[in-house]
Parts: structure tokens; sequence; C-alpha cells
């Protein structure tokens, strides 16, 4: 397995300057040209010169890209171009905030989505099944936009269980007063997907032959479906819940917005309407480096799910 | 408003000395200078602010950072303008806005018909205590002023307000050119034209006149910073603001909270504002605030609220105490009738409603082989299409009813402005229609004109695509549709759009202005045609326009030179360079509680104003 890891680990080098070529390709061909922004009301062309000689942005390409390939191998991509602070500061101190509302978030969907899905897979094409799938179906079909204003509205303003937006100094006060309501909108918003799509899966796995053997051997239908169906359906449950796992990282931006949570989300998009380049590519190399971690955990979780699964 | 010295102790005189300490007396000098400034510091200053009360308001943008001369938004610009000073600042209550004092005794001698200014400083100010003072009292002096003058043309510090300075100072360029090739800044270098000709005499001689510069100095980025401070904290001052001001900063949770308190050893003022005849508002203020010590207020939170549903709830929950209304929730605030729906007035909310100092227009590119130049029918075609815009729909709709028709380049507020004057491009479809049609802008099959001489005629519109800029992208084409030309809405990037505006390579875009200070030569050399690549984005060019600017520059203010300012109106519109729009409306809500407010089109941070009644 070691030797599995090692290989894996030593494959992510090549995926990783693809991401680093497409990302300065991208920002290079698109990102736009942030002199001109940083130049304020009135700039001349020599204004527009100093500015893009203090960021780099006028030294060749190839300069540019050993820049950029120099800062992930120190871990330091230097001070946002728009409000000087420490790339590795933004991540720090807006890291935190966005944890705050999707770790909480993404355990509590991921467990009731799965009860959920095996309990409406347990009793498919009855009513209680088609009407929760029905229910999801419409959930879907509105926008977190919608979710947002609604509850803010009716649940912060009007019944005041929440306050309406707001971020404190400790863990307990955020996670216990002002994540509550994000975390509630975000779970309302993921439960019908994550619902409908394991119950699929486990949709699949429930007329095994295992499941009908199970039975006839007098197995109690709780340790059916929570122990032989669930572990057999865990697989892409696992894929699907890792999967998500980066997204952590680039935050919820509509609800860090409404909720004036000063998290990551609200600074990549600013990061991206500003064309702060250090900012882009630190995120985006991060997610990067996560997304392949991730799913080599995800792999060697399979093997530890399901003993038949070989790592090669 | 009546300065004061701070508490009991007294600090007149200069409290820091030049002279190295080589002696006992010198010794004991400073020491009881030292004591005396901590006195001064333990003391309650005049008018202490009660640390009890707590102003709570919303920014609905972050801040960048608080280095004065680094900062272009307006955000960082108001917590700036609470903790530095400039020389200058503007009276609180007098409109058009008016010149006052700050760290200057009196306004400045000038001389050389507009060209020599001498600022003669207030004894006695100190910055607030920083380490980087080594644990002594700073006061401030007027090589401050020079340090902070200079900082602007600092190439290191990208200074967005760089232009205000930019060609006026005899040999501060060419620090700057110098500064380019080294890669340092020369502070130490002597300037003749600028200089501490003592330690509390600043003389600024001028390249050339101009009766504008105490406005420039009154500019919340002129505020005066501590050397040692910004080199003690070199690449990050921006997070380490030192200032003399009112406040200071005390927690800064960046893009969500920054809190500000009363600075104790700021030495306090008497509010006595005497207002403007026959205001309302200004007589009930004075009533309120006549004679008390200021500042009152001892703590001033903001958050940022970037959303304005977050921030119109968070006002009905009473979590802000002040709300800069959005446009957005006008009908949920007011009835009908624009009055204050009767929840609020139970509430006993009030509402201070005033036009900004601003103009929103759209500009043409006078350059371009289109829609550019002086031909009769690039000018009918330019003023066809201004015409028939339909900006009743744009103040209605898109802002709301929060807005105003801008009838000249000068908006409401600035001086310069005339009320009596009305623009010649009132809106007209038909009247459009027959315009084009005269000049040979016929009708294809399609509906859609062709120039006069048959080639399809495709206006293209610069967008940055926001939901307003898609409004405004929206209400083009509709408007345009309307007299048969076919406008096509171009989005991309704000930055990609302003750098091919300044190459004069967009055929059209919508932009504002808003005043950087309160004299319509800000506004009017948008159009003066040696600022195209700089501000004047719509290249317009005029031989005209452009001499009746120069001559405006030569005089101060005075009705000779608001006549030129009516003849480049005049001008600019014959021309059909811009399609003027409007001024924007600003309500603020007010909590009962919150006495003294008033806002000013200028200044950003009226706390040290006000005061909290609970």
């Amino acid at each position: 397995m070691w030797a599995y890891i090692v290989r894996r680990l030593w494959q992510m080098l090549p995926t990783l300057l693809g991401v680093v070529l497409l990302v300065f390709v991208l920002f290079n061909l698109f990102g736009g040209d942030p002199a001109y922004v940083l130049a304020g009301k009135i700039s001349n062309p020599e204004q527009i010169d100093n500015i893009r000689r203090q960021l780099g942005v006028d030294q060749p390409y190839y300069v540019q890209l050993g820049i950029f390939l120099k800062q992930i191998v120190t871990a330091d991509f230097g001070a946002s171009w728009s409000t000087n602070e420490q790339v590795s500061q933004i991540l720090v101190t807006r890291l935190p905030p966005s944890l705050t509302v999707l770790v909480p978030l993404l355990f509590l969907e991921t467990f009731i989505a799965i009860g959920l899905a095996l309990a409406v897979a347990y009793v498919r094409g009855s009513l209680t099944d088609r009407a929760v799938m029905m229910v999801c179906t419409v959930g879907l079909s509105i926008s977190i936009l919608v979710y947002i204003i609604v509850f803010q509205y009716v649940f912060a303003y009007k019944l005041g269980w929440f306050p309406v937006q707001g971020w404190g100094n400790s863990l307990w006060e955020n996670l216990t007063r002002y994540a509550l309501l994000p975390i509630i909108i975000a779970l309302v918003v993921s439960i019908a997907p994550n619902l409908r799509l394991f119950r699929t899966f486990v949709l699949d796995e429930i007329n095994q032959d295992y499941v009908r053997t199970a039975r006839a051997k007098g197995v109690g239908e709780n340790r059916i479906m929570w122990v032989h169906v669930l572990r057999n359906a865990s697989i892409p449950i696992i894929t699907h819940v890792m999967s998500a796992l980066p997204s952590l990282l680039i935050g919820a931006f509509l609800l860090e917005r409404f909720f004036s949570i000063p998290g990551i989300g609200r600074e990549v998009i600013l990061a991206v309407e500003r064309s702060d380049f250090p900012v882009i590519k630190a995120l985006t190399v991060y997610v990067a480096i996560a997304t392949m971690v991730v799913n080599l955990l995800a792999d060697l979780m399979y093997k530890a799910v399901d003993p038949r699964v070989q790592l090669k | 408003m009546k300065e004061s010295s701070a508490g009991g102790c007294g600090t007149g005189g200069s409290l820091a000395d030049d002279d190295p300490v080589t002696s006992r007396r010198a010794w004991r000098s400073r020491t009881l200078a030292f004591a005396l400034w901590l006195c001064a510091l333990a003391t309650p200053a005049f008018g202490a602010a009660d640390p009890a009360k707590v102003l709570r308001i919303t920014f609905e943008v972050a801040e960048s950072g608080f280095d004065p001369v680094r900062v272009s938004d307006n955000y960082s610009a108001t917590v700036n303008e609470a903790i530095f000073e400039r020389l200058l600042t503007y009276d609180y209550l007098a409109r058009p806005a008016r010149l006052a004092p700050m760290t200057a005794e009196a306004m400045p001698e000038v001389a050389d018909g507009g060209r020599t200014y001498t600022f003669r400083l207030r004894r006695g100010i100190h910055f607030t205590p920083d380490p980087a003072f080594g644990g002594h009292p700073r006061e401030l002096v007027a090589q401050d002023y020079v340090y902070t003058f200079m900082r602007f043309l600092d190439p290191k510090n990208r200074a967005p307000y760089a232009f205000l300075l930019e060609g006026k100072i005899e040999g501060l360029d060419k620090l700057a050119a110098a500064a380019k090739q080294s890669g340092r800044f020369d502070y130490d270098a002597r300037l003749a034209d600028l200089e501490a000709v003592d330690r509390y005499t600043l003389r600024i001689r001028l390249a050339r006149p101009d009766f504008n510069f105490p406005y420039i100095v009154a500019h919340t980025s002129f505020g005066a910073v501590a050397r040692e401070v910004i080199e003690a904290y070199s690449g990050q001052t921006d997070a380490h603001p030192v200032g003399t001001g009112a406040y200071q900063l005390k927690q800064w949770k960046r893009a969500s909270k920054i809190v500000l308190e009363a600075n104790p050893g700021y030495r306090g003022f008497t509010w006595d504002f005497t207002g403007n005849n026959g205001d309302a508002w200004d007589a009930a203020l004075i009533d309120a605030m006549k004679g008390r010590s200021m500042p009152q207020i001892g703590r001033v939170e903001i958050s940022i609220m970037e959303e304005f549903q977050s921030q119109w709830l968070a006002f009905r929950q009473q979590q802000i105490d002040l709300l800069n209304l959005p446009s957005t929730f006008r009908t949920d605030a007011f009835g009908h009738d624009d009055r204050l729906k009767p929840e609020f007035v139970d509430q006993r909310v009030s509402v201070y409603s005033f036009i900004a100092p601003e103009i929103i227009y759209a500009y043409f590119n006078m350059l371009d082989p289109l829609v550019g130049g002086f031909a009769r029918d690039k000018i009918a075609l330019r003023r066809a299409m201004i015409l028939g815009y339909r900006l009743e729909e744009d103040i209605n709709v898109i802002r709301r009813r929060m807005a105003v028709v801008a009838e000249m380049p000068v908006p409401v507020g600035v001086v310069g402005h005339d009320p009596a004057y009305r623009s010649i491009n009132q809106r007209d479809p038909a009247l459009a229609n027959r315009l084009l049609d005269h000049f040979g802008y016929a009708k294809g099959k399609d509906g859609y004109r062709t120039t006069p001489d048959g080639k399809p005629l495709v206006v293209r519109y610069a967008n940055s695509g926001s939901v307003v800029d898609r409004e405004h992208g929206e209400l083009w084409k509709k408007s345009m549709d309307a007299i048969g030309i076919n406008l096509q809405v171009d989005v991309a990037p704000f930055g990609e759009n302003l750098k091919a505006a300044k190459a004069c390579k967009l055929m059209m875009w919508e932009s504002a202005w808003g005043a950087d200070y309160p004299d319509g030569d800000n506004f009017m050399q948008l159009l003066y045609g040696p600022n195209t690549g700089q501000s004047n984005n719509g290249c317009y060019q005029s031989a005209a326009f452009d001499a009746f600017y120069e001559k405006s520059r030569t005089l101060p203010d005075s009705p000779e030179r608001n006549r030129l300012f009516l003849e480049m109106s005049r001008q600019m519109e014959v021309d059909g360079a811009w399609s003027l729009h409007l001024s924007r409306e600003r309500r603020w809500l007010i909590r009962p509680w919150v006495r003294g407010f008033k806002r000013h089109p200028i200044l950003h941070a009226e706390w040290q104003y006000m005061d909290i009644e609970r």
C-alpha cells in the first residue's frame, strides 16, 4: 500500500503543474489588468507602468511563471494586490469562519441524508417515498438565494430566533448564535439532492442477493439496512462526500455575504472582481492540492470499507 | 467650531525638543514635558467622549486599509478621516461646503495671486501614542505635512490621489522621477517650494496659481502621518494608522468589523456651528447640540454588510443606528406619497435626505470613427441618442425615484452649479427620430438605421455586467430600439473596460464621478482635452471647451468663473460629448437617540459632531 501511496503522491506533481499552467494562462488571457483599477480615479500611463512594474506583471511570462512556481514551493504567495494583506494571513483569518459553517454542515447533511435515504429506500414505491421525492424535487428547484432571503426575513427578523447578521469573537458564540441560521439554510438546500442521490445508491444495493440471503438467515431489518446495505452503498457515498471536501476551502459566498460572515467565499469573489492574482493563485493551488489528497484518501477508504478493493 | 486646549494640565508650546539631551537642565525640561503630556492624556480631554455612547453603523463595501495616501475607496477614507487630520477641513453645516481650519490655526495666507500658501499649525497637537515614538510624546509639526505631501509622489506608494499634487510643486515631480530610477524616494531632500519654514509654519509655492489648492489639502488623503510610524511599519502601514484625530483604531477584523474609540488626547472643540438661514434641519441641530463639548461619542462600531437586505433588517432590528437607505427598500420605508411609513414614525425614526455631489453620465468616444468626431452628422447621431435615452425610466425604475436629473456637469452642492441652468438635451425620442431622418440615417428592412452612406450602424455600449449595469444596458437597448439604432451591449470586466476607455478604444460607456472637492473644476476637468488618457475617458477634445477651461483655472471662485462653467456645459451639450443623466439622492434613516447628524457632501465621518442620547 505504501508503494501505492508514494506513486499517487508522485503523480500529483504533473497534475499540479497542469493546474498551474491552466490558471496562469487563463488569468493572463481573461483576468484583466489590475493596474487600471488600482491606479484610482485619475491615472496616467506612467502610473499604470509603475503599478505594473511593482506587481511584476510587466515581466516576461516565463519569469512570472517562475515566480508562481517559487511561491508554490515556498508556500508564500506574497500580499494581496488590492489590500496589501499577506495571502497567508487572508487564508488563516478567513478560513475559520467558513469552516465554522461548512464543517458542521457537511456532517449534518451527510448523516441526515444517509438516514433519510435508508428510510425512504426501505419503503420504496410507497406514498411516503413518493411524497419525499416530490418534496426533494421542489426543494431542488428553488434557488438558494430564495431560501436565504425568506429564512433571514422570517426566522431572523420576524420571529427573532436568530440574529439577522453578524459574527462574534469566539468559536462557541459563532457556532451557537451566528452560524446556526446559515447552517440550517444550507442544510435545507443540500439535503434534497443528497437524499435523492444516496437513495439511488441504497436502492442499487437493496435488491442484491446478499440482502435476500441475510433476510433468509433471519437477520433483523435494522442490521440489514444499517450494516449490510449501508456498508456496500458507502463507496459511492464516500466518493460523493470526499469530493465535496475541497470546496470547504472556497467557502459559501452567498451565505457569507448575507450573514456578514468574514469567510473565504467573499474573498474569492472579491479577488476575482479585483483581478487579485496572488489570492486567486493561492486558493487555486490549495484547492487543487486538497482535491488530489482527498481523492487519495477516498481510495484508501474504499480499501478500508471493502477489502475486495485492490490498490494497484 | 471653537478649539480648546486639552484638560487642565495645559499643553501649550513644544513638548518635544530637537536639541540633544546633554545637560541636566535639558533632562529636567524633558521630564517635565513628558509628565505634562502624560497628564494631558490622563486628564479627560475637553469634551471627553463617553465610552458608553456607542454609534453602530454599516459599510456596504469592505475597507481596504488605513494608510491615507494609499487608499482610494470611500470606506477606508471614511475611517481615515476620523483618525488623521488635514490642515483644513469643512464647516460641518455650511452649504455649499465651506473650508475651515483643522490643524491649521486659521485659513492659509495666500500670496502671489494664488501661487503661495502659508499655513500656520496649532501648537500642542499630538499623535496618539505608538511604540514607534519610543515612549515619547510626538507633536504634530509642519515637517509632518512636508513628509505627507512627499509620500503622494513616492512611486512605492502607488498613491491613487497623486494627481492632486502632480505637476503642482516644483521639485516634487523630479524627486518622484529620481525615485523611479533609484528605487528610493529621498524624503530628506529640501524643497524650496514645499518647506517647513519653522516648527509650525508650512509654506507651499505652486508651479502656477491654483485657487482650489486649499480644497486639495482638505482632502482626506492629506491627513498627517508621522514618518517614524510609516518607517516602523514599512509594508504594513495599512494596518497601523496613527494620527492626531478625534478617533483611533481599536479593533480591526478585516472585511468584517472596525471599531474606533475616541482619542483620549484629542484637543476637542465646542459645537457652535451656525448653519444655513431658513434650514429647519440646521435649526433643530443647533437647538440640540449648541454648546456641547465634542466629541461625545466614545466608540464607533462599523460592521461590513454587503447585502442591502442585511442592512435593512439590521436597521429594523435596531442593530445599527443610522442607515443610508438602499433604494431597493425605498418602498418598504416610504409610502406612495413618499412619506415615512407610520411604523417608522411611531419609532421616531427621522429622515435626512440630500442630493449627492456626483454625476452619472454616459460618454461617447469622440475619436471613434462611427460615433466620434465633430462632423454635423456625427454630432446629430450622438445628440439623437442622448434625446432618445429614457432618463425618466432610469430615475423611476432603476433608481427607484431616488435620483434627480443632472442638468449640467457641475452637480448640486458644488461651487459653479447653477440651479437655473437647463440642458438643451431634454429627452424627446420623437425629436431624436426626426434628427436622424434629417441627417440621412435611414431605416433598413430590419427596422434599424444605417449610416448616411448606407453602411450598417451598430453602436457598441460597454458594460461591466453588474446588476445596475445590466439594467442600464437593457434600458439603453430599449431606448435605442425605439429610435431605430442597433445598440449592442458588450460585457467585460471593469478593469478591462477602463483600460480600453483610457486608450480611447471604447465606443460608449456609462460612468459616475463623485466630488473629490466641492468645486466645478473637479468635474469640468473630465472634459478637458489634455486629460485624455487620464480622466477624460471620452477623449473629448474641443478647442472651444479647452479655452473656457483654461481660462477658468486662472480665476478664483467668482461670477466670471461660474459663467465659464456654464459656457463649458453648453459647449459639451452642443457637441453631444456626454449623455448627462442624474445625481443620486441619499436618504438616511436615523434612530431617535442619534443627535447632530447631517450628511456632509464631502466629509464622510461626521461622528465627532454627533451625540448619542438613549
